[in-house]
């Protein structure tokens, strides 16, 4: 934040050292109220998309009708929407989230699905790293010229997830077993794919998830465009005028909006997780959504919707912190 | 647009017009049995006149099952299409028009629904009410159509005072005409086509992943590109078309959305 040159492009930005860190609290404040409202706004969505839906819920659960009561008093059906929102909202933020009824009989909700969480997370932090360092490596090279690469990126990026998925794993299958019935090799560790776990598994999922369905092509425009803008800057000419080293000058501006980026990206990539997940034959968050979905276990997935919609809103929060961390003109800003 | 951009219209044109006739078209109408064409004798024959692209394991002609399964897509994509269009220009319309704290709620809405993963929205909608891809399409319509509304909206309020707005009104037009006409009409809807196609590749993405993964989405007999590709997996046939036909075709219909979509901007450069 000591870094000179956002001053000198902006002097208005300049704050007197003796404000120090107090000048962050409001905007803080103000962000995390933002996260808490889009978060009961999402839950609502949820919880209406639930009330719209024809039929019962009770319905769904295979033994439902000898539990109609009981679940019904549980989820507050009894009782009309905002009360049956406030009731659900009230003990999420306990950390209630109900019982399974089908996935797994008896279990709290919270404790299947904070460890699948946490597993689904060492695929999605290096997916989103991985996409973000790959799309600032290509802007770099590609910003403002036009470029075969940038075609290359868009045309492999363009695929689904599911369908990068299919044709990495049948591909490797392929040449394992032409190369088992050569007799060039004995059988890999990780024969055969999906079924068996194994690091060139996890690492397939994390490329996949960070290239596939349009992932790396967005984030790689999206540098793009940031870097031009910041090459015909002002305070960059006047870096160069200096003699400064101007590559510092572009990266450290371009942490705000590769935060929008990232952040842009989440939700996107927790819906891939559930896919990524699925086809590797992966143990995660997104697997049991798929499981619960289809065993209409209602609590767990909505759990995981919940914890989904958290992650995203969480991951705009912290975005939306460096952001004003970095640039104390986005400060001024949001007050 | 470019000559690229044109070629991708063209496909993305005969894919839609194929896929709303083989929806529409009765059953015995259609000159292909999904369900009568299985046959052990013909399984994984290579390309021939007969089988323009071969056949699966079970025989069946893979040229008609990728046919027909354009059905699965066209038309829950065009539903969401519609839905996303009708209800984000209405709403974007609405609230730069009044402006306001109605304004605010749209970008609100926008929000909240960019904080749930569209997929995993769509998969609760399919888990609760039912399997059916024109379920898909409507509520991957409506989870889009504040993400459209709101940049209908940030387009009028940034317009609200262009020169060509301020002359519109002082010839005396009235408000209406100038938001439906010189606003709407004018300057959005390029941007509105676009998220339009982008929406389109989308539940073409949806559809096929769902299928693919099994359980939702097309099941077997009825073919989509996504379920074509999960039947064949494993089974080392002669007729490598079989896996790489419906593979090409989501990713080329797909690509094709982005470039036409890609050249709409251009366009709006200009």
């Amino acid at each position: 934040m000591a870094d000179p040159h956002l001053r000198s492009d902006e002097p208005a930005a300049t704050e007197p050292a003796t404000a120090g860190s107090w000048r962050l609290v409001v905007p803080v404040l103000r962000l995390v109220a933002v996260f808490a409202l889009t978060l009961a706004g999402a839950v609502l969505a949820i919880q209406l998309l639930l009330w719209a839906s024809p039929g019962d819920p009770v319905d769904l659960v295979p033994n439902g009708e000898e539990i109609r009561d009981q679940l019904e008093a549980e989820w507050g059906l009894d009782r009309p929407l905002p009360q049956r929102y406030a009731l659900f909202l009230g003990r999420a933020l306990q950390g209630d989230l109900g019982s399974s009824l089908t996935y797994r009989p008896g279990a709290t909700v919270t404790e299947l699905i904070l460890p699948a969480a946490g597993r689904s997370l060492k695929l999605l932090i290096p997916a989103l790293a991985l996409a973000m360092g790959l799309g600032i490596g290509l802007g770099l090279l590609t910003a403002g010229r036009s470029s075969l690469l940038r075609r290359a990126a868009q045309v492999v990026s363009v695929a689904p997830v599911f369908l990068l998925a299919f044709l990495a794993v049948h591909l490797l299958n392929e040449l394992a077993f032409h190369g088992m019935e050569a007799g060039w090799f004995g059988r890999p560790s990780w024969f055969a794919l999906p079924d068996a776990d194994s690091v060139l598994k996890t690492t397939l999922a994390i490329v996949v998830l960070a290239v596939g369905s349009g992932a790396l092509a967005e984030v790689h425009a999206a540098v793009e465009d940031e870097v031009v803008r910041l090459r015909n800057a002002p305070f960059v000419d006047a870096a160069v005028a200096r003699g400064a080293p101007v590559w510092k000058h572009v990266l450290w501006n371009l942490l705000p909006p590769l935060a929008t980026i990232a952040y842009g990206r989440a939700a996107f990539f927790v819906g891939g997780l559930v896919i990524v997940e699925k086809v590797l034959h992966l143990n995660g968050a997104g697997s049991m959504l798929w499981q619960a979905c289809r065993l209409r276990d209602y609590p767990v997935a909505l759990g995981i919707t919940v914890l989904a919609a958290g992650a995203v809103c969480g991951a705009r929060l912290l975005g939306d912190l460096v952001r004003i961390g970095v640039d104390p003109r986005l400060r001024e800003a949001s007050r | 647009m470019r000559p690229g951009a044109w070629a991708g219209a063209a496909l993305l044109t005969l894919v839609g017009v194929v896929g709303v006739l083989t929806a529409v078209l009765p059953e015995p109408w259609l000159p292909y049995d999904i369900v009568a064409d299985v046959s052990h004798a013909d399984a994984g024959l290579a390309p021939s006149a007969a089988h323009w692209l071969g056949t699966d394991h079970l025989g069946r002609d893979v040229a008609w099952r990728l046919v027909l399964a354009t059905r699965a897509f066209v038309g829950p994509g065009l539903l969401a299409c519609l839905l996303a269009s009708v209800i984000g220009v209405g709403a974007g319309a609405i609230s730069g028009f009044l402006g306001g704290p109605v304004a605010a709620l749209v970008r609100y809405l926008s929000t909240v629904t960019a904080s749930i993963p569209r997929f995993v929205l769509v998969l609760l909608a399919i888990a609760i009410n039912g399997n059916s891809t024109w379920l898909i399409g409507a509520v991957a319509g409506v989870a889009y159509s504040p993400a459209v509304a709101e940049a209908v909206f940030s387009r009028i309020d940034s317009l609200q005072r262009a020169d060509f707005v301020l002359a519109a009104r002082a010839h005396g037009l009235g408000p209406v005409r100038i938001l439906l006409y010189h606003l709407l009409w004018v300057n959005c809807r390029r941007m509105v086509g676009r998220h339009a196609l982008n929406l389109f590749g989308y539940l073409l993405l949806l559809e096929t992943t769902l299928s693919y993964i099994g359980g939702f989405g097309v099941m077997e007999p009825q073919p989509s590109w996504g379920n074509m590709l999960a039947f064949e997996f494993g089974y080392r046939t002669a007729n490598i078309w079989g896996v790489w036909a419906p593979a090409i075709a989501i990713w080329v219909t797909i690509f094709c959305c982005g470039l036409v979509s890609e050249a709409l901007a251009e366009r709006r450069r200009a």
